[in-house]
């Protein structure tokens, strides 16, 4: 019997699995909910601190049957807040958000704190991959990044970046270039300590907000950069794109990563005519994840299967309040399509 | 010295080009030439920031772009506004915007205020993250006629039913017209909530806004 891990590696390889996998990042890519968090006992906002809690929470998504994959941390903002960022922890039901930004304009890169992979959140990160590696999984373990734009984003008011993308453009390469050296190394060390997967996710650097000259110039760039820079020994990486894509496909196409996710807004059916040759990952609606039912997500499923997406997995992160029931549901549909299948 | 016609195609074309260093002594030298100020908006800044808008609809312009569109918009009202008599600032109505509690992202929440802004509307920006108590203070001590809420983010959605349970229980619903919008909110959602309206786009907003009051 193939273990999740082998019939990640199998996408990965562009070999055809018995069925595709069905995976939830983590970080920008949530896959906790309020519910969740009441089978296993660690909860929000504790476990965006404890190593132990995060490790646990991580844990219960594989072994309560949603996705086929472990993986942390929860939220977009460990590398912001290591920058100087001041992050506002959230609840239970809301995840953590950057509250105070480090600097008024890219101009000031040089006041933001290189990021320290031996303190704070990020060590809270890496020492809850070095748990989950610990117990010898079958399932892949997944380390989250924030791209490049969205953690830049974080750091100073994003409507000031994006005018100054275009105002102060040397500067804004200066600050692209420092903050991707950051989170580079944060990305290193995620590997170092046990991750077999890198997904990073960049909803600030998306062709909808940018258009295609500056996706292709600040987000396709330093995501590129990133993914280059990370060590050879791992399974695999995604870049998760959000919102609309048609402008910027051909632009997208060039991103180095092994998989590609994105929104449900975009139908799966043209992201396949559109990036042919591409490991495609997505991408059942999180609305309905959470407002709908697991009659619906079966639906959905398949249509995204059939559609021509080689991994499942749902277009966003979670929301907190997703039914455990909905959220099983794309894992339950696929394992009976196998058995449908293998009868 | 430059005749009105000119100058106000100069403001419309700073606007539109990001000029938004420029339009400064464009609008000083309207200014300084005696012409009306509120014409100087109606006919130069604004009619620039609409092309821009129509230039995003084309996905010709994107965010960076309107960002220093508008920019160049607010840095030629600054100069204008305050010349205007009070009484002659001819509002459509006041309207309280914010990008409901839990979520950060307000960048379609400042295109609408700049857009209802060009339009003639009077902004009152709670900014993110915004509490639902703070909606509904708000409306109170200004008597606003709209409350517009965004939010990108599903988890957040059901703080907008929570603003206008809210304001209802205080007495205060059918004092404003409610309109909402963000990526996963749909008019169905609208709907469901209680809600006036609902737009796709910042342009839209207007337009909705401008039929809600017509009501």
């Amino acid at each position: 019997m193939i273990t999740e891990k082998e019939r990640l590696k199998q996408v990965f390889c562009h070999e055809k699995p018995d069925r595709p996998p069905c995976i939830c990042p983590g970080g920008m890519m949530n896959m906790i909910t309020t519910e969740l968090m009441d089978t296993c006992g660690a909860v929000w906002p504790q476990a965006h601190t404890d190593a132990e809690m995060m490790a646990q929470l991580a844990l219960a998504n594989y072994e309560q049957g949603c996705f086929e994959n472990v993986g942390v941390p929860f939220c977009m903002t460990v590398e912001a807040e290591a920058l100087g960022a001041q992050v506002s922890m959230g609840s239970k039901a809301v995840e953590p958000h950057v509250a105070q930004y480090v600097i008024d304009s890219v101009t000031e890169w040089r006041k933001l704190k290189p990021l320290n992979v031996n303190e704070g959140r990020a060590k809270v990160v890496l020492d809850a991959i070095r748990i989950l590696k610990s117990k010898n999984l079958p399932v892949p373990i997944i380390g989250n990044i924030t791209g490049p734009v969205s953690t830049a984003g974080s750091v100073l008011e994003p409507v000031v970046f994006y005018k100054e993308l275009r105002k102060r453009n040397q500067e804004a390469h200066e600050l692209m270039g420092f903050v991707t050296e950051q989170i580079l190394d944060f990305a290193r060390a995620q590997i170092e300590a046990g991750a077999d997967v890198i997904a990073i996710s960049d909803p600030s650097g998306t062709g909808e907000i940018l258009g295609p000259r500056f996706f292709q110039e600040f987000a396709v760039t330093y995501l590129n950069q990133l993914l280059d820079g990370l060590q050879s020994e791992k399974m695999g990486t995604i870049v998760h794109i959000c919102g609309q894509m048609r402008s910027v496909y051909e632009q997208v196409d060039q991103i180095h990563s092994d998989a590609l996710s994105f929104d449900s807004i975009v139908p799966m059916k043209k992201a396949r005519e559109n990036l042919k040759g591409r490991i495609l990952m997505g991408n059942v609606s999180t609305y309905a994840l959470e407002f709908g039912s697991p009659e619906q997500i079966e639906k959905m499923t398949r249509n995204c299967a059939a559609d021509g997406s080689d991994i499942l997995s749902p277009a966003c992160g979670l929301g907190t309040k997703s039914p455990l029931k909905n959220v099983q549901a794309i894992l339950q549909t696929l394992k009976k399509d196998e058995v449908l299948v293998n009868a | 010295m430059a005749d009105k016609e000119s100058l106000l195609k100069e403001l419309s074309r700073c606007v539109l080009e990001m000029e938004d260093e420029e339009v400064i002594p464009v609008a000083q030298e309207y200014a300084d030439s005696g012409f009306d100020a509120a014409e100087g908006i109606m006919q130069g800044l604004v009619p620039g920031m609409n092309q821009a808008a129509d230039l995003y609809e084309q996905e010709e312009y994107f965010i960076p772009e309107l960002m220093v569109c508008s920019a160049a918009m607010y840095n030629g009202l600054d100069v204008l506004k305050p010349l205007i008599p009070k009484e002659n600032t001819a509002s459509k109505g006041k309207a309280v915007i914010g990008v409901v509690e839990g979520d950060t992202h307000d960048i379609g929440k400042n295109l609408v205020k700049v857009m209802m802004e060009a339009a003639g509307y009077e902004m009152i920006d709670l900014g993110k993250d915004v509490p639902v108590e703070e909606f509904v203070e708000r409306v109170r001590e200004e008597q606003a006629d709209f409350v517009c809420m965004s939010t990108l983010m599903t988890t957040s959605m059901n703080n907008m039913q929570r603003v206008i349970d809210s304001l209802k229980e205080q007495g205060l619903r059918d004092q404003v017209k409610i309109m909402v919008g963000g990526g996963p909110i749909s008019q169905n959602f609208a709907d469901k909530i209680g809600a006036d309206g609902y737009s796709v786009t910042a342009v839209e907003a207007v337009k909705l806004a401008d039929r809600l009051r017509e009501l």
